[in-house]
Protein backbone atom coordinates (compact mmCIF):
# COMPACT_ATOMS: atom_id res chain seq x y z
CA UNK A 1 0.00 0.00 0.00
CA UNK A 2 1.56 3.43 -0.94
CA UNK A 3 2.20 5.54 2.45
CA UNK A 4 0.75 8.47 0.72
CA UNK A 5 -2.63 6.88 -0.41
CA UNK A 6 -3.33 6.70 3.39
CA UNK A 7 -2.83 10.48 4.16
CA UNK A 8 -5.74 12.15 2.54
CA UNK A 9 -6.23 15.36 4.48
CA UNK A 10 -9.45 16.46 3.09
CA UNK A 11 -10.76 13.10 5.09
CA UNK A 12 -8.72 14.07 8.08
CA UNK A 13 -9.70 17.35 8.26
CA UNK A 14 -13.81 15.86 8.00
CA UNK A 15 -12.60 14.01 10.64
CA UNK A 16 -11.63 16.60 12.57
CA UNK A 17 -14.83 18.49 11.86
CA UNK A 18 -17.12 16.36 13.55
CA UNK A 19 -18.62 17.53 16.72
CA UNK A 20 -16.83 17.12 20.03
CA UNK A 21 -18.69 16.27 23.39
CA UNK A 22 -18.50 19.51 25.88
CA UNK A 23 -19.18 19.09 29.63
CA UNK A 24 -23.08 19.97 30.00
CA UNK A 25 -22.26 22.17 33.01
CA UNK A 26 -20.20 24.31 30.39
CA UNK A 27 -22.78 27.25 29.72
CA UNK A 28 -23.67 27.51 33.60
CA UNK A 29 -19.93 28.02 34.28
CA UNK A 30 -19.15 30.43 31.91
CA UNK A 31 -22.32 32.25 32.87
CA UNK A 32 -21.59 31.97 36.67
CA UNK A 33 -18.11 33.75 35.81
CA UNK A 34 -19.99 36.14 33.04
CA UNK A 35 -22.59 37.26 35.99
CA UNK A 36 -20.09 37.86 38.79
CA UNK A 37 -18.49 40.54 36.65
CA UNK A 38 -19.73 44.27 36.31
CA UNK A 39 -22.86 44.14 34.23
CA UNK A 40 -22.19 46.31 31.54
CA UNK A 41 -24.17 49.82 31.25
CA UNK A 42 -24.97 52.31 29.02
CA UNK A 43 -21.36 51.60 27.08
CA UNK A 44 -23.28 51.86 23.71
CA UNK A 45 -24.06 55.46 24.88
CA UNK A 46 -20.31 56.14 25.75
CA UNK A 47 -19.75 54.92 22.17
CA UNK A 48 -22.52 56.99 20.99
CA UNK A 49 -21.34 60.19 22.67
CA UNK A 50 -18.17 59.91 21.50
CA UNK A 51 -18.19 59.02 17.56
CA UNK A 52 -18.02 62.28 15.89
CA UNK A 53 -21.80 62.42 13.73
CA UNK A 54 -22.95 65.34 11.45
CA UNK A 55 -25.55 67.28 12.83
CA UNK A 56 -28.56 69.54 11.40
CA UNK A 57 -29.68 72.66 13.21
CA UNK A 58 -33.38 73.69 11.43
CA UNK A 59 -33.10 77.99 11.30
CA UNK A 60 -35.90 77.47 14.18
CA UNK A 61 -33.96 75.33 16.23
CA UNK A 62 -31.19 78.12 15.50
CA UNK A 63 -33.66 80.84 16.33
CA UNK A 64 -34.79 78.95 20.03
CA UNK A 65 -31.05 78.61 20.75
CA UNK A 66 -30.83 82.21 20.42
CA UNK A 67 -33.66 83.36 22.38
CA UNK A 68 -32.29 81.30 24.97
CA UNK A 69 -28.86 82.30 24.63
CA UNK A 70 -30.26 85.45 25.42
CA UNK A 71 -32.48 84.70 28.43
CA UNK A 72 -29.42 82.59 30.34
CA UNK A 73 -27.57 86.10 29.39
CA UNK A 74 -29.60 88.31 31.07
CA UNK A 75 -30.11 86.23 33.91
CA UNK A 76 -26.74 86.01 34.42
CA UNK A 77 -26.82 89.64 34.53
CA UNK A 78 -28.85 89.87 37.24
CA UNK A 79 -27.33 86.96 39.79
CA UNK A 80 -23.75 88.78 38.85
CA UNK A 81 -23.42 90.98 41.71
CA UNK A 82 -24.41 88.24 44.14
CA UNK A 83 -21.61 85.86 42.48
CA UNK A 84 -19.21 88.77 42.70
CA UNK A 85 -17.82 87.34 45.98
CA UNK A 86 -17.46 83.96 44.63
CA UNK A 87 -15.15 85.62 42.06
CA UNK A 88 -12.25 85.38 43.40
CA UNK A 89 -11.98 81.82 44.43
CA UNK A 90 -11.13 80.38 40.67
CA UNK A 91 -8.65 83.26 40.18
CA UNK A 92 -6.51 82.61 42.82
CA UNK A 93 -6.65 78.18 42.45
CA UNK A 94 -5.78 79.17 38.65
CA UNK A 95 -2.40 81.25 40.09
CA UNK A 96 -1.68 77.93 41.81
CA UNK A 97 -2.29 75.47 39.22
CA UNK A 98 0.11 73.40 37.39
CA UNK A 99 1.50 75.39 34.53
CA UNK A 100 0.48 72.41 32.14
CA UNK A 101 1.12 74.01 29.16
CA UNK A 102 3.93 76.30 29.71
CA UNK A 103 6.62 73.43 30.84
CA UNK A 104 6.16 70.71 28.09
CA UNK A 105 4.15 69.73 24.87
CA UNK A 106 0.54 69.04 26.24
CA UNK A 107 -2.01 67.31 23.98
CA UNK A 108 -5.92 66.83 24.78
CA UNK A 109 -6.92 63.69 26.59
CA UNK A 110 -10.34 62.99 27.01
CA UNK A 111 -11.38 61.42 29.91
CA UNK A 112 -14.52 59.20 30.72
CA UNK A 113 -15.53 57.65 33.65
CA UNK A 114 -19.03 55.90 33.97
CA UNK A 115 -20.53 57.09 37.36
CA UNK A 116 -24.42 56.97 37.67
CA UNK A 117 -24.84 57.92 40.75
CA UNK A 118 -22.26 60.56 40.99
CA UNK A 119 -22.72 64.79 41.46
CA UNK A 120 -19.45 65.47 40.86
CA UNK A 121 -15.89 63.91 39.13
CA UNK A 122 -12.67 65.21 38.42
CA UNK A 123 -9.73 63.78 36.93
CA UNK A 124 -6.50 64.29 39.32
CA UNK A 125 -3.03 63.66 38.18
CA UNK A 126 0.50 64.52 38.86
CA UNK A 127 -0.25 66.98 35.65
CA UNK A 128 -2.67 68.90 37.97
CA UNK A 129 -1.12 68.59 41.53
CA UNK A 130 -3.91 66.04 42.16
CA UNK A 131 -6.44 68.85 42.96
CA UNK A 132 -10.06 67.68 42.34
CA UNK A 133 -10.91 71.50 41.87
CA UNK A 134 -9.05 72.14 39.20
CA UNK A 135 -11.60 74.10 36.76
CA UNK A 136 -10.17 72.55 33.29
CA UNK A 137 -10.34 68.93 35.19
CA UNK A 138 -13.95 68.88 35.90
CA UNK A 139 -15.95 66.50 34.23
CA UNK A 140 -19.48 67.35 32.95
CA UNK A 141 -22.42 65.19 33.02
CA UNK A 142 -23.17 64.05 29.52
CA UNK A 143 -26.30 61.90 29.83
CA UNK A 144 -26.97 58.14 31.36
CA UNK A 145 -24.22 58.32 33.76
CA UNK A 146 -21.55 59.55 31.57
CA UNK A 147 -19.14 61.59 32.90
CA UNK A 148 -16.46 63.69 30.47
CA UNK A 149 -13.37 65.57 30.54
CA UNK A 150 -11.08 67.02 27.68
CA UNK A 151 -8.60 68.41 29.25
CA UNK A 152 -4.33 69.36 28.64
CA UNK A 153 -1.76 66.67 29.84
CA UNK A 154 1.67 66.41 28.74
CA UNK A 155 4.02 64.23 26.68
CA UNK A 156 4.88 61.84 28.89
CA UNK A 157 4.06 59.31 31.35
CA UNK A 158 1.70 60.08 33.98
CA UNK A 159 -0.28 59.13 36.98
CA UNK A 160 -3.94 59.76 37.57
CA UNK A 161 -7.60 59.11 39.34
CA UNK A 162 -10.74 59.96 39.37
CA UNK A 163 -12.24 61.35 41.97
CA UNK A 164 -15.97 61.15 42.69
CA UNK A 165 -17.82 63.27 44.86
CA UNK A 166 -14.66 64.58 46.01
CA UNK A 167 -14.33 61.66 48.06
CA UNK A 168 -14.02 58.67 46.28
CA UNK A 169 -10.89 57.86 44.31
CA UNK A 170 -12.18 55.63 41.72
CA UNK A 171 -9.08 54.05 38.84
CA UNK A 172 -10.20 54.17 35.13
CA UNK A 173 -11.41 51.09 34.38
CA UNK A 174 -10.01 51.45 30.57
CA UNK A 175 -6.36 52.18 32.03
CA UNK A 176 -3.61 50.18 33.56
CA UNK A 177 -3.04 50.16 37.37
CA UNK A 178 -0.10 51.77 38.25
CA UNK A 179 1.52 49.20 41.27
CA UNK A 180 1.13 52.70 43.59
CA UNK A 181 1.45 51.51 47.43
CA UNK A 182 2.17 54.62 48.80
CA UNK A 183 -1.26 55.61 49.95
CA UNK A 184 -3.33 52.72 49.38
CA UNK A 185 -5.61 54.06 46.67
CA UNK A 186 -5.83 53.00 42.98
CA UNK A 187 -4.20 55.09 40.27
CA UNK A 188 -3.65 54.07 36.76
CA UNK A 189 -1.42 55.17 34.05
CA UNK A 190 -1.65 57.43 31.02
CA UNK A 191 1.17 57.62 28.15
CA UNK A 192 0.38 60.79 26.19
CA UNK A 193 2.43 61.27 22.90
CA UNK A 194 3.43 63.86 20.68
CA UNK A 195 1.07 64.93 17.83
CA UNK A 196 3.79 65.89 15.92
CA UNK B 1 -38.32 32.59 20.28
CA UNK B 2 -36.71 33.74 16.82
CA UNK B 3 -32.69 33.50 16.17
CA UNK B 4 -30.88 37.21 17.04
CA UNK B 5 -27.87 38.27 15.43
CA UNK B 6 -24.39 38.98 17.10
CA UNK B 7 -24.97 42.38 16.58
CA UNK B 8 -27.90 42.04 18.39
CA UNK B 9 -27.45 40.33 21.26
CA UNK B 10 -24.25 42.00 21.78
CA UNK B 11 -26.63 45.55 22.14
CA UNK B 12 -28.75 43.87 24.75
CA UNK B 13 -25.24 42.90 26.55
CA UNK B 14 -23.71 46.43 26.57
CA UNK B 15 -27.32 47.38 27.44
CA UNK B 16 -27.10 45.65 31.23
CA UNK B 17 -28.57 42.21 30.13
CA UNK B 18 -25.79 40.24 31.00
CA UNK B 19 -28.22 37.18 30.72
CA UNK B 20 -28.21 37.42 26.97
CA UNK B 21 -24.37 36.53 26.49
CA UNK B 22 -25.94 33.05 26.79
CA UNK B 23 -27.10 33.26 23.72
CA UNK B 24 -23.51 33.67 22.05
CA UNK B 25 -22.42 30.78 24.06
CA UNK B 26 -24.69 28.95 22.90
CA UNK B 27 -24.07 29.53 19.48
CA UNK B 28 -19.73 29.30 19.48
CA UNK B 29 -19.28 26.74 21.79
CA UNK B 30 -19.53 23.72 19.92
CA UNK B 31 -17.73 24.90 16.98
CA UNK B 32 -14.89 26.87 19.33
CA UNK B 33 -14.65 23.60 21.49
CA UNK B 34 -13.39 21.62 18.49
CA UNK B 35 -10.99 24.32 18.21
CA UNK B 36 -9.58 24.31 21.44
CA UNK B 37 -9.63 20.58 21.89
CA UNK B 38 -7.36 19.67 18.75
CA UNK B 39 -5.15 22.70 20.14
CA UNK B 40 -4.80 21.70 23.03
CA UNK B 41 -5.86 17.53 22.98
CA UNK B 42 -7.66 17.16 26.06
CA UNK B 43 -10.78 18.11 27.09
CA UNK B 44 -10.19 19.90 30.00
CA UNK B 45 -7.44 22.42 29.07
CA UNK B 46 -9.69 22.86 25.98
CA UNK B 47 -13.01 23.99 28.09
CA UNK B 48 -11.08 26.04 30.59
CA UNK B 49 -9.15 28.24 27.63
CA UNK B 50 -12.84 28.39 26.03
CA UNK B 51 -14.44 29.63 29.15
CA UNK B 52 -11.83 32.22 29.86
CA UNK B 53 -12.01 33.43 26.25
CA UNK B 54 -16.13 33.55 26.66
CA UNK B 55 -15.33 35.79 30.07
CA UNK B 56 -12.91 37.69 28.03
CA UNK B 57 -14.50 38.47 25.34
CA UNK B 58 -17.81 39.64 27.47
CA UNK B 59 -15.32 42.19 29.80
CA UNK B 60 -13.91 43.12 26.65
CA UNK B 61 -17.15 43.93 24.59
CA UNK B 62 -17.61 47.55 24.64
CA UNK B 63 -14.08 47.38 22.18
CA UNK B 64 -15.90 44.98 19.93
CA UNK B 65 -15.74 47.33 17.00
CA UNK B 66 -17.51 44.96 14.70
CA UNK B 67 -20.50 43.07 16.61
CA UNK B 68 -22.08 41.82 13.89
CA UNK B 69 -18.56 39.88 13.38
CA UNK B 70 -18.43 38.77 17.23
CA UNK B 71 -17.42 35.23 16.19
CA UNK B 72 -14.56 36.02 14.71
CA UNK B 73 -13.64 38.37 16.97
CA UNK B 74 -14.35 35.75 20.20
CA UNK B 75 -12.41 33.37 17.98
CA UNK B 76 -9.39 35.58 17.93
CA UNK B 77 -9.57 35.69 21.74
CA UNK B 78 -9.46 31.95 22.10
CA UNK B 79 -6.55 31.24 19.14
CA UNK B 80 -4.72 33.39 21.93
CA UNK B 81 -5.97 31.80 24.85
CA UNK B 82 -4.83 28.36 23.67
CA UNK B 83 -1.50 29.92 22.74
CA UNK B 84 -0.96 30.86 26.10
CA UNK B 85 -2.03 27.76 27.17
CA UNK B 86 0.06 25.75 25.46
CA UNK B 87 3.11 27.48 26.74
CA UNK B 88 1.80 27.33 30.11
CA UNK B 89 0.94 23.90 30.70
CA UNK B 90 3.18 22.18 27.72
CA UNK B 91 2.85 18.56 29.05
CA UNK B 92 1.84 16.00 26.99
CA UNK B 93 -2.04 14.77 27.56
CA UNK B 94 -4.14 12.44 26.56
CA UNK B 95 -5.79 12.73 23.29
CA UNK B 96 -9.56 12.78 22.96
CA UNK B 97 -11.52 10.91 21.33
CA UNK B 98 -14.52 12.34 19.48
CA UNK B 99 -18.31 11.32 20.44
CA UNK B 100 -18.78 7.98 19.58
CA UNK B 101 -22.23 8.34 18.32
CA UNK B 102 -20.79 11.05 15.52
CA UNK B 103 -18.09 8.62 14.78
CA UNK B 104 -19.98 5.42 14.17
CA UNK B 105 -22.93 7.37 12.10
CA UNK B 106 -20.71 8.34 9.54
CA UNK B 107 -18.30 4.93 8.41
CA UNK B 108 -18.94 2.18 6.73
CA UNK B 109 -15.98 0.33 8.40
CA UNK B 110 -16.16 -1.52 11.16
CA UNK B 111 -16.20 1.24 14.53
CA UNK B 112 -12.74 -0.57 15.87
CA UNK B 113 -11.00 0.73 12.95
CA UNK B 114 -12.17 3.73 12.90
CA UNK B 115 -11.86 4.79 16.53
CA UNK B 116 -8.40 3.61 16.24
CA UNK B 117 -7.75 5.67 12.82
CA UNK B 118 -9.32 8.66 14.80
CA UNK B 119 -6.75 8.27 17.53
CA UNK B 120 -4.06 8.06 14.99
CA UNK B 121 -5.11 11.07 13.66
CA UNK B 122 -5.51 13.09 16.80
CA UNK B 123 -2.07 11.93 18.00
CA UNK B 124 -0.61 12.84 15.16
CA UNK B 125 -1.93 16.37 15.33
CA UNK B 126 -1.43 17.41 18.63
CA UNK B 127 2.84 15.82 17.65
CA UNK B 128 2.70 18.64 15.28
CA UNK B 129 4.31 22.20 16.33
CA UNK B 130 2.06 24.31 18.08
CA UNK B 131 2.04 26.86 15.48
CA UNK B 132 1.58 24.20 12.72
CA UNK B 133 -0.96 22.91 13.95
CA UNK B 134 -2.65 26.24 14.68
CA UNK B 135 -2.42 26.82 11.16
CA UNK B 136 -3.28 23.18 10.00
CA UNK B 137 -6.29 23.75 11.87
CA UNK B 138 -7.39 27.19 11.14
CA UNK B 139 -7.32 26.02 7.33
CA UNK B 140 -8.74 22.72 7.01
CA UNK B 141 -11.06 22.65 9.81
CA UNK B 142 -11.97 25.93 10.59
CA UNK B 143 -11.45 26.27 6.78
CA UNK B 144 -10.83 30.04 6.83
CA UNK B 145 -8.91 31.69 3.85
CA UNK B 146 -5.59 32.80 4.54
CA UNK B 147 -6.55 36.64 4.59
CA UNK B 148 -8.64 35.38 7.65
CA UNK B 149 -6.19 33.38 9.14
CA UNK B 150 -3.31 35.96 9.20
CA UNK B 151 -5.49 38.71 10.85
CA UNK B 152 -6.93 36.17 13.16
CA UNK B 153 -3.12 35.42 14.06
CA UNK B 154 -1.52 38.04 13.55
CA UNK B 155 1.14 36.09 11.67
CA UNK B 156 1.99 36.86 7.93
CA UNK B 157 0.14 35.24 4.97
CA UNK B 158 3.24 33.22 3.38
CA UNK B 159 4.36 32.36 6.77
CA UNK B 160 1.28 30.69 7.39
CA UNK B 161 1.59 28.47 4.01
CA UNK B 162 4.65 27.48 5.07
CA UNK B 163 3.60 26.56 8.69
CA UNK B 164 -0.01 24.60 6.84
CA UNK B 165 2.65 23.23 4.52
CA UNK B 166 5.12 21.88 6.92
CA UNK B 167 2.14 20.50 9.24
CA UNK B 168 0.92 18.45 6.02
CA UNK B 169 4.82 17.22 5.39
CA UNK B 170 4.87 16.19 9.20
CA UNK B 171 1.19 14.73 9.19
CA UNK B 172 2.03 12.58 6.16
CA UNK B 173 5.06 11.48 7.53
CA UNK B 174 3.74 10.27 11.07
CA UNK B 175 0.27 8.71 9.64
CA UNK B 176 2.29 7.00 6.87
CA UNK B 177 4.64 5.05 10.06
CA UNK B 178 1.53 4.20 11.39
CA UNK B 179 0.51 2.21 8.91
CA UNK B 180 4.28 0.97 7.55
CA UNK B 181 4.49 -0.16 10.73
CA UNK C 1 -12.48 86.70 53.29
CA UNK C 2 -12.71 89.89 51.40
CA UNK C 3 -11.62 90.04 47.84
CA UNK C 4 -8.66 92.43 48.23
CA UNK C 5 -7.75 90.56 51.01
CA UNK C 6 -7.78 87.46 48.65
CA UNK C 7 -5.82 89.05 46.60
CA UNK C 8 -3.20 90.01 49.48
CA UNK C 9 -3.02 86.42 50.10
CA UNK C 10 -2.46 85.66 46.81
CA UNK C 11 0.76 87.81 45.69
CA UNK C 12 2.42 86.95 49.08
CA UNK C 13 1.68 83.13 48.16
CA UNK C 14 3.15 84.00 44.62
CA UNK C 15 5.93 85.24 45.82
CA UNK C 16 6.89 82.45 48.13
CA UNK C 17 6.58 80.77 45.39
CA UNK C 18 9.37 82.43 43.15
CA UNK C 19 11.29 81.48 46.16
CA UNK C 20 11.67 78.43 45.75
CA UNK C 21 9.24 76.49 48.35
CA UNK C 22 5.75 75.30 46.48
CA UNK C 23 3.01 77.55 47.98
CA UNK C 24 0.25 74.58 47.59
CA UNK C 25 2.13 72.32 50.41
CA UNK C 26 1.61 74.89 52.52
CA UNK C 27 -1.90 75.08 51.36
CA UNK C 28 -2.31 71.54 51.28
CA UNK C 29 0.08 69.88 54.45
CA UNK C 30 -0.21 70.46 58.30
CA UNK C 31 2.59 72.62 59.80
CA UNK C 32 5.30 69.58 60.80
CA UNK C 33 4.61 67.21 57.63
CA UNK C 34 5.09 70.45 55.39
CA UNK C 35 8.37 71.27 57.29
CA UNK C 36 9.12 67.44 57.20
CA UNK C 37 8.70 67.53 53.40
CA UNK C 38 10.47 70.51 52.27
CA UNK C 39 13.76 69.21 54.26
CA UNK C 40 13.48 66.59 51.45
CA UNK C 41 12.43 68.76 48.54
CA UNK C 42 15.89 70.47 49.88
CA UNK C 43 17.98 68.44 50.22
CA UNK C 44 17.07 67.09 46.69
CA UNK C 45 17.86 70.18 45.67
CA UNK C 46 20.93 70.85 47.03
CA UNK C 47 21.92 67.01 45.58
CA UNK C 48 20.65 68.29 41.99
CA UNK C 49 17.95 65.43 42.10
CA UNK C 50 14.50 66.85 40.26
CA UNK C 51 12.11 68.10 43.09
CA UNK C 52 8.89 68.21 41.34
CA UNK C 53 7.84 64.71 41.44
CA UNK C 54 8.72 64.76 45.45
CA UNK C 55 6.18 67.79 45.63
CA UNK C 56 3.71 66.12 43.47
CA UNK C 57 3.82 62.84 45.65
CA UNK C 58 3.41 64.91 48.51
CA UNK C 59 0.50 66.87 47.08
CA UNK C 60 -1.05 63.42 45.96
CA UNK C 61 -1.06 61.77 49.75
CA UNK C 62 -2.57 65.23 50.82
CA UNK C 63 -5.22 65.52 48.35
CA UNK C 64 -5.73 61.47 48.94
CA UNK C 65 -6.42 62.27 53.03
CA UNK C 66 -3.54 60.65 54.13
CA UNK C 67 -1.74 61.19 57.29
CA UNK C 68 1.31 62.89 57.67
CA UNK C 69 3.49 60.61 58.67
CA UNK C 70 2.90 58.43 55.41
CA UNK C 71 3.26 61.47 53.40
CA UNK C 72 6.58 61.78 54.48
CA UNK C 73 7.62 58.22 54.02
CA UNK C 74 6.34 58.11 50.67
CA UNK C 75 7.80 61.19 49.63
CA UNK C 76 11.34 60.19 51.14
CA UNK C 77 11.32 56.57 49.92
CA UNK C 78 10.94 58.55 46.27
CA UNK C 79 14.12 60.63 47.11
CA UNK C 80 15.83 57.21 47.96
CA UNK C 81 14.83 55.58 44.70
CA UNK C 82 16.05 59.09 42.72
CA UNK C 83 19.49 59.32 43.86
CA UNK C 84 19.25 55.33 43.75
CA UNK C 85 18.37 55.79 39.83
CA UNK C 86 20.74 58.44 39.05
CA UNK C 87 23.32 56.25 40.92
CA UNK C 88 22.32 53.27 38.52
CA UNK C 89 21.99 55.54 35.11
CA UNK C 90 24.68 57.88 35.95
CA UNK C 91 25.06 61.00 37.17
CA UNK C 92 24.59 62.34 33.69
CA UNK C 93 21.22 60.88 33.41
CA UNK C 94 18.63 63.84 33.15
CA UNK C 95 15.77 64.48 35.05
CA UNK C 96 12.95 62.85 33.11
CA UNK C 97 15.67 59.71 33.21
CA UNK C 98 15.67 59.86 37.11
CA UNK C 99 11.61 60.44 37.27
CA UNK C 100 11.29 57.27 34.90
CA UNK C 101 13.43 55.10 36.60
CA UNK C 102 12.61 55.87 40.22
CA UNK C 103 9.12 55.16 39.02
CA UNK C 104 10.11 52.01 37.56
CA UNK C 105 11.78 50.77 40.53
CA UNK C 106 8.53 51.04 42.61
CA UNK C 107 6.97 48.93 40.05
CA UNK C 108 9.90 46.38 40.94
CA UNK C 109 12.89 46.68 38.96
CA UNK C 110 15.99 45.96 40.82
CA UNK C 111 19.23 49.00 40.33
CA UNK C 112 20.71 46.29 38.23
CA UNK C 113 18.04 46.10 35.58
CA UNK C 114 18.25 49.50 35.60
CA UNK C 115 21.87 49.76 35.10
CA UNK C 116 21.56 46.87 32.20
CA UNK C 117 18.79 49.12 30.47
CA UNK C 118 21.61 52.20 30.54
CA UNK C 119 24.11 49.53 29.29
CA UNK C 120 21.85 48.66 26.48
CA UNK C 121 20.89 51.91 25.38
CA UNK C 122 24.60 53.57 25.34
CA UNK C 123 23.99 57.09 24.94
CA UNK C 124 20.25 57.10 23.98
CA UNK C 125 17.82 58.24 26.49
CA UNK C 126 16.71 55.78 28.71
CA UNK C 127 13.00 57.65 29.52
CA UNK C 128 10.99 56.02 26.82
CA UNK C 129 11.96 52.25 27.35
CA UNK C 130 11.59 52.68 30.89
CA UNK C 131 7.86 54.41 30.55
CA UNK C 132 7.49 50.83 28.22
CA UNK C 133 8.40 48.80 31.02
CA UNK C 134 6.25 50.26 33.30
CA UNK C 135 3.39 50.36 30.94
CA UNK C 136 4.33 46.86 30.29
CA UNK C 137 4.25 45.87 33.87
CA UNK C 138 1.00 47.75 34.35
CA UNK C 139 -0.50 45.80 31.85
CA UNK C 140 0.31 42.46 34.19
CA UNK C 141 3.57 41.38 31.76
CA UNK C 142 5.76 39.96 34.28
CA UNK C 143 8.73 42.47 35.37
CA UNK C 144 11.39 40.02 34.29
CA UNK C 145 9.86 40.05 30.95
CA UNK C 146 9.05 43.79 30.14
CA UNK C 147 12.64 44.36 31.61
CA UNK C 148 14.22 41.26 29.22
CA UNK C 149 11.91 42.55 26.17
CA UNK C 150 13.09 46.53 26.58
CA UNK C 151 16.82 45.45 26.81
CA UNK C 152 16.53 43.91 23.72
CA UNK C 153 14.58 46.60 21.99
CA UNK C 154 17.58 48.67 23.07
CA UNK C 155 19.83 46.34 21.68
CA UNK C 156 19.07 46.04 18.74
CA UNK C 157 19.01 49.71 18.23
CA UNK C 158 14.99 50.18 18.52
CA UNK C 159 14.10 54.58 18.08
CA UNK C 160 11.79 55.92 20.48
CA UNK C 161 9.22 56.16 17.84
CA UNK C 162 9.05 52.60 17.45
CA UNK C 163 8.76 51.91 21.18
CA UNK C 164 5.81 54.37 21.07
CA UNK C 165 4.50 52.21 18.24
CA UNK C 166 5.53 48.98 19.99
CA UNK C 167 3.69 49.94 23.28
CA UNK C 168 0.13 50.88 21.23
CA UNK C 169 -0.07 48.00 19.07
CA UNK C 170 0.52 45.72 22.60
CA UNK C 171 -1.98 47.87 24.11
CA UNK C 172 -4.13 47.23 20.97
CA UNK C 173 -3.28 43.50 21.14
CA UNK C 174 -4.44 43.50 24.60
CA UNK C 175 -7.39 45.33 24.44
CA UNK C 176 -8.32 43.04 21.46
CA UNK C 177 -8.37 39.69 23.69
CA UNK C 178 -4.49 38.97 23.63
CA UNK C 179 -2.66 37.47 26.27
CA UNK C 180 -0.14 40.59 27.77
CA UNK C 181 3.54 38.43 27.33
CA UNK C 182 2.67 37.22 24.04
CA UNK C 183 1.25 40.19 22.66
CA UNK C 184 4.61 42.09 24.03
CA UNK C 185 6.92 39.23 23.16
CA UNK C 186 5.46 39.09 19.56
CA UNK C 187 5.37 42.60 18.81
CA UNK C 188 8.75 42.76 20.31
CA UNK C 189 10.19 40.14 18.09
CA UNK C 190 8.08 41.75 14.98
CA UNK C 191 10.22 45.20 16.06
CA UNK C 192 13.97 43.44 16.32
CA UNK C 193 13.46 41.13 12.98
CA UNK C 194 12.67 44.50 11.07
CA UNK C 195 15.77 45.86 12.62
CA UNK C 196 17.97 42.99 11.95
CA UNK C 197 18.82 41.48 15.23
CA UNK C 198 17.79 37.97 16.70
CA UNK C 199 14.67 37.19 17.92
CA UNK C 200 14.28 38.29 21.73
CA UNK C 201 13.26 35.18 24.21
CA UNK C 202 10.63 36.20 26.61
CA UNK C 203 13.37 36.02 29.61
CA UNK C 204 16.82 35.77 29.57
Amino acid sequence: MRDDDIVNFDEIARELRKPVRVNRSFNERVMDSVLRLPRHARARLWKRLTTPRTVTITPLVWGLAAASLLLFASLGVIHAKEDLHRAAQPIAKALFATPVAATSRAQSVQFVLVAPDAKKVAVVGDFNGWDASHVAYQAQQRGGGVWSVTAPVPVGHHRYSFVVDDSLWVADPTAPRVIDTDYGLPNSAIVVEDDK
Amino acid sequence: MEASSDAAIVARVLRGDAEAFRGLVDRYRDQYARYALHMLGNQEDAEEALQDAFTRAYRALPRCEDPERFGAWLFRILVNRCRTAGTRRGRRARTFVADEAALLGASEEHPEDRAAWREEIDRAVHRLRPEQREAFLLKYVEELGYDEMSQLTGVGVSALKMRVMRACERLRDLLSEVHSA
Amino acid sequence: MSAGLRTLVALALVARAASGQDPRLAQRLDKPTYVAVNAIVDSARVAKLPTAPLVDKALEGAAKGSDGQKIVSAVHLLSVRMAASRRALGSNATGDEIKAAATALGAGLSARDLARIRTASGKRPVAMPLAVAIDLIGRDVPVATATSLVIQLERSGVKDADFALFQRNVRADIDRGADPTVAATTRARGLVLRSGSAAPKPSE
